[in-house]
């Protein structure tokens, strides 16, 4: 297993792979010169799993030295003071970080069209978009520039980009990887997680990345497993829960029809698919659900952002003025509104009806996952109904159940903060389309290994697409 | 028409930890600013807060000595608000849920013992230091983080004097506590005085102002004397106090008008996503609190016992570090009385507050009490010893320094009596004015007798033996 990544592991072709596609796929907001990194190499054990191996990071995570901008014009001219803590636990293990991917501003999208270095192009058709908000480093595991990338997951923003890439994106239980370093979205929704190619790469980075960390208070103490050698992939009894909500809600039929092949598949293999029906009426609550606290956390998690300390500080007379006029000329139209609506829940007029209730119907939602998770050892639908729309696709219509629930169930992982996984499964209609697990909390160990299970059926490990 | 007055009384303490509430950087008074923060103090995006466990423990404390009840579960809230000193945009605080509430301290006033209730003591953090220079503002952020508690009275205290005693006492258990250094000139202990006046009889409160920047006990009283006059000429006048903010101007000696409170401004709190739920150990609660230090109302009850009068316990009381100096004295010494009455005027004299509590002077304790035994047994006089202990605040020893000033007290009767004999032969005239009628001769006669023996004769002793000489030459 230490020997995985090794093969992949060229610093330079990276590099020069990710200059090349960078005008057709604009992944990249930065380029980091990786002498430094490479030379420090000397100090770490040859055996480790990231070893000479290049990545890149979410432009929301911190590395000392390093511009991080969270894609934005706020923070432009950024320079990390600190690292986080997993760019220190990377690094620890030779990883060579090669620059850092494009998301929607500070995590807060799922489209990767709302980043201040314009869209992300899909590789599988480069008129499509990367889906986001982890779209950069989605697209940079997809094109076979890195094998591991790290993005971050606030409502599905490693495991919806993934669907529409073709690749594996995790994002494990709240607590298992430290956010200390990693700019925030949403405190309490917010994961650290990662894309590969393999179910046994994602094993080994979250080896690599889990733990306890004392900067971190949300991280938890439980032993980190070795998921890796822990893979079996036998199906055999694993009872695989099929979100017929989720079924119910999507037009698509070639999507459905490949997703019914594969349970067919899943049963002859052993697995025993279960139907589970989620709440209905709390299903359709998840966006506002999701909105609201998510924004009101927002709120305040960018209050931070004032120009006076860091970040790009506009003119006025006094601090005041300074501050108002760097948050107006900072922020877009479409963070604004978030930040309105975000504040508007928290008001004291509103607290009860808005943010609380928000808080409440949360809890009944995990109520509800945690009834249909007695019943089976992961969850699984598709991840998307269908492959990754076109750049300039408005035509959703947002109050579809389609929309609402389709396209929004994987939230449900960061209600709960339970561990969520998305594998490539097909191609629907060209383009790639993943399944999503969902297992219980710190079941990491077990939703990696059925992962591991589906992906020898599905027949889709390692698989890039280059461009020419 | 006669008013009341309604005081309550918020207080600001910075706790003595060595790191800041949610980050590892140091707290130091007087540092270089800026030199003692990191990211985190900064608000950088991306960092996130570690609770300080020392900065419980002081809290626990305060809460035991202030009588409140402790919510086991700690838990953080946010106060959102865009102001330069604050770092994050919000400050954490514990807003929903703070760790004390319902407590109370008792006060001596002039007119007996007063219960003060105390509604809640929560943990916060400090914002950072603005200086205002010219037209520009100049940040420190060193301050930024210190963990705070805020300890907020009811209104319950009803007059200067009591407001007074209130933080004295209060300022007085949290010094003992050794949470905090209670510098109120230097900011680690800040109070802000709410104010309303009311005619007397009613029930309802009138219209309160609040009163910031009160860097001393005794502007507290003037800061309300002030304010009093102030709202009774304009209730006198049928005119509405307004809801204010003022600020006791040390300069003037009065209270000014910083801002108006048009309807309260709304914070926003929600609880704080990054520090889950902490639940405390309930053992850990109870060392604490066995382990809790002496209270000065347990020590003043300790030194009344001793036998030492009220008003030395009062002097000894007010200075922990003097009180903490005294209580090492007095295991060297039986005489407590006496330690007392040194501590309290010639150690005060010669030794500052400082180097007391920081244990820099140079006096070895144990020398000092020989020379407190000594004056209590008549082995030397008081004077003598005034002279003595300039020589041990140099490390010297007791019996060294007698030696070298050649200090010997002369309380052998028969050698005395020698003396006194003689004396009174050549001070006929003096032993007649003191059978007159005119005891100042007493003192002058005394006076020669220690001339004769060089201020080695054991003063009360020689005015025993000279009033018994002066008896037997009474005239018939």
């Amino acid at each position: 297993m230490i020997e995985h990544f090794k093969h992949k592991a060229s610093v330079q072709k990276a590099l020069d792979k990710a200059l090349a596609y960078q005008p057709k796929l604009n992944a990249m907001v930065s380029f980091l010169e990786p002498t430094s990194q490479l030379e420090a190499l000397k100090a770490i054990d040859p055996s480790s799993p990231f070893y000479g191996v290049p990545i890149v990071l979410k432009d929301l995570v911190n590395m000392k030295g390093s511009i991080t901008t969270g894609s934005s014009k706020i923070l432009e001219n950024y320079v990390s003071p600190y690292d986080a803590t997993i760019t220190q636990k990377l690094s620890a293990k030779g990883a060579i970080i090669i620059g850092k991917a494009s998301c929607d501003t500070f995590g807060m999208g799922g489209t990767n069209m709302t980043a201040a270095t314009g869209p992300v192009m899909n590789p599988y058709d480069l008129t499509r978009m990367s889906g986001g908000s982890s779209g950069g480093s989605a697209v940079l595991v997809a094109s076979g520039v890195v094998p591991m990338a790290i993005g971050t997951d606030t409502g599905d923003s490693v495991r919806k980009p993934a669907s529409y890439c073709g690749i594996v994106g995790m994002k494990p239980s709240y607590g298992r990887i430290s956010r200390y370093g990693v700019i925030p979205y949403a405190s309490s929704l917010d994961h650290v997680g990662f894309f590969t190619t393999t179910v046994k790469d994602a094993a080994i980075t979250l080896e690599v990345l889990a733990g306890r960390d004392d900067k971190d208070m949300t991280s938890s103490n439980r032993p980190v497993e070795a998921y890796a050698s822990l893979l079996k992939g036998d199906l055999k009894g694993q009872r695989i829960g099929i979100l017929k909500n989720v079924i119910d809600s999507i037009q698509n039929q070639s999507t459905l029809k490949e997703f019914e092949r594969l349970c067919q598949k899943l049963e002859a293999k052993g697995a025993i698919c279960v139907p589970i029906q989620l709440n209905e009426d709390l299903m359709h609550a998840f966006l506002p659900t999701y909105y609201i606290i998510a924004n009101a956390e927002a709120t305040a998690n960018h209050s931070n952002l004032d120009g006076l300390r860091f970040g790009v500080q506009k003119e006025g007379d006094d601090v005041e003025a300074i501050m108002s006029a760097t948050r107006t000329a900072g922020f877009g139209k479409l963070l604004r509104k978030r930040f309105v609506i975000g504040s508007y829940a928290l008001f004291i007029e509103n607290q009860e009806k808005v943010f609380r209730k928000a808080q409440k119907v949360r809890r009944l939602i995990v109520e509800d996952l945690k009834k249909a998770l007695s019943q089976c050892d992961v969850l699984m639908a598709p991840a998307s109904s269908q492959g990754a729309p076109r750049l300039d696709d408005q035509s959703a219509d947002q109050l579809s159940s389609e929309y609402l629930i389709a396209e929004n169930f994987m939230a449900l992982g960061n209600f709960s903060g339970y561990p969520s996984i998305t594998i490539p499964f097909t191609l629907v209609d060209g383009l790639p389309v993943g399944i999503n697990l969902t297992a219980s909390a710190f079941e990491e160990a077990q939703l990696l290994d059925i992962a591991y299970g589906i992906e020898q059926v599905t027949q889709w490990a390692d698989r890039t697409k280059e461009l020419v | 028409m006669m008013y009341e007055t309604v005081i309550g009384i918020e207080i600001h303490c910075e706790l003595k930890t060595k790191t800041k509430m949610f980050s590892s950087a140091p707290v130091t008074y007087g540092a270089q600013p800026n030199t003692c923060v990191n990211e985190i103090d900064l608000g950088h995006p991306g960092t996130l807060p570690s609770l300080n466990k020392q900065a419980v423990k002081l809290a626990i404390q305060a809460c035991t000595a202030l009588n409140l009840e402790i919510d086991p579960v700690v838990r953080f809230d946010r106060k959102n608000y865009y102001y330069s000193d604050l770092p994050k945009g919000f400050q954490i605080t514990q807003q929903f849920h703070p760790i004390g509430s319902s407590g109370f301290i008792d006060i001596e006033t002039s007119t007996g013992v007063k219960r003060i209730r105390i509604n809640r003591l929560h943990m916060e953090e400090d914002t950072a230091k603005q200086y205002h220079v010219e037209d520009e503002t100049w940040m420190d952020f060193n301050r930024a983080g210190t963990p705070l508690v805020e300890i907020v009275s009811e209104a319950d205290i009803r007059s200067a004097e009591e407001a007074m005693k209130y933080v004295e006492k209060l300022r007085n258990i949290l010094v003992y506590l050794d949470v905090t250094d209670g510098k109120m000139e230097e900011g680690s202990l800040r109070c802000d005085i709410n104010i309303s006046l009311r005619p007397i009889g009613t029930l309802d409160y009138g219209i309160k102002t609040e009163i910031k920047n009160l860097n001393s006990i005794s502007n507290i009283a003037i800061a309300i004397a002030e304010e009093e006059k102030r709202q009774s000429a304009l209730l006198e006048a049928g005119v509405a106090v307004q809801q204010a903010t003022r600020r006791y101007d040390d300069v003037a000696k009065t209270t000014v008008l910083m801002r108006l409170k048009e309807g309260s401004v709304d914070y926003k709190y929600f609880p704080e996503p990054n520090i889950p739920p902490v639940r405390l150990n309930a053992d850990w609660i109870q060392t604490i609190q066995a382990e809790l230090p002496e209270l000065p109302d347990a020590r003043k009850e300790r030194y009344l016992n001793l036998g030492l009068k009220e008003q030395d316990v009062q002097q000894l009381i007010q200075n922990k570090a003097l009180s903490d100096f005294y209580d090492e004295v007095i295991l060297h010494t039986k005489e407590v009385k006496l330690a007392a009455n040194w501590c309290i005027s010639e150690v005060m004299a010669v030794v500052d507050v400082k180097t007391l509590s920081q244990k820099t002077y140079r006096l070895d304790l144990k020398e000092f009490g020989a020379m407190l035994n000594a004056v209590g047994d008549q082995t030397i006089s008081s004077k003598q010893a005034k002279e003595i202990f300039p020589h041990l605040l140099q490390a010297k020893k007791f019996n060294e320094v007698v030696t070298d000033l050649k200090i010997e007290q002369v309380s052998d009767t028969s050698i005395l009596e020698a003396v006194i004999e003689a004396t009174l032969n050549e001070q006929a005239q003096s032993v007649l004015d003191f059978h007159g009628g005119k005891d100042r001769a007493l003192g002058f006669l005394v006076g020669q007798i220690m001339k004769k023996t060089q201020g080695q004769a054991n003063p009360a002793k020689t005015s025993q033996l000279v009033l018994a000489a002066l008896q037997k030459r009474k005239p018939e």
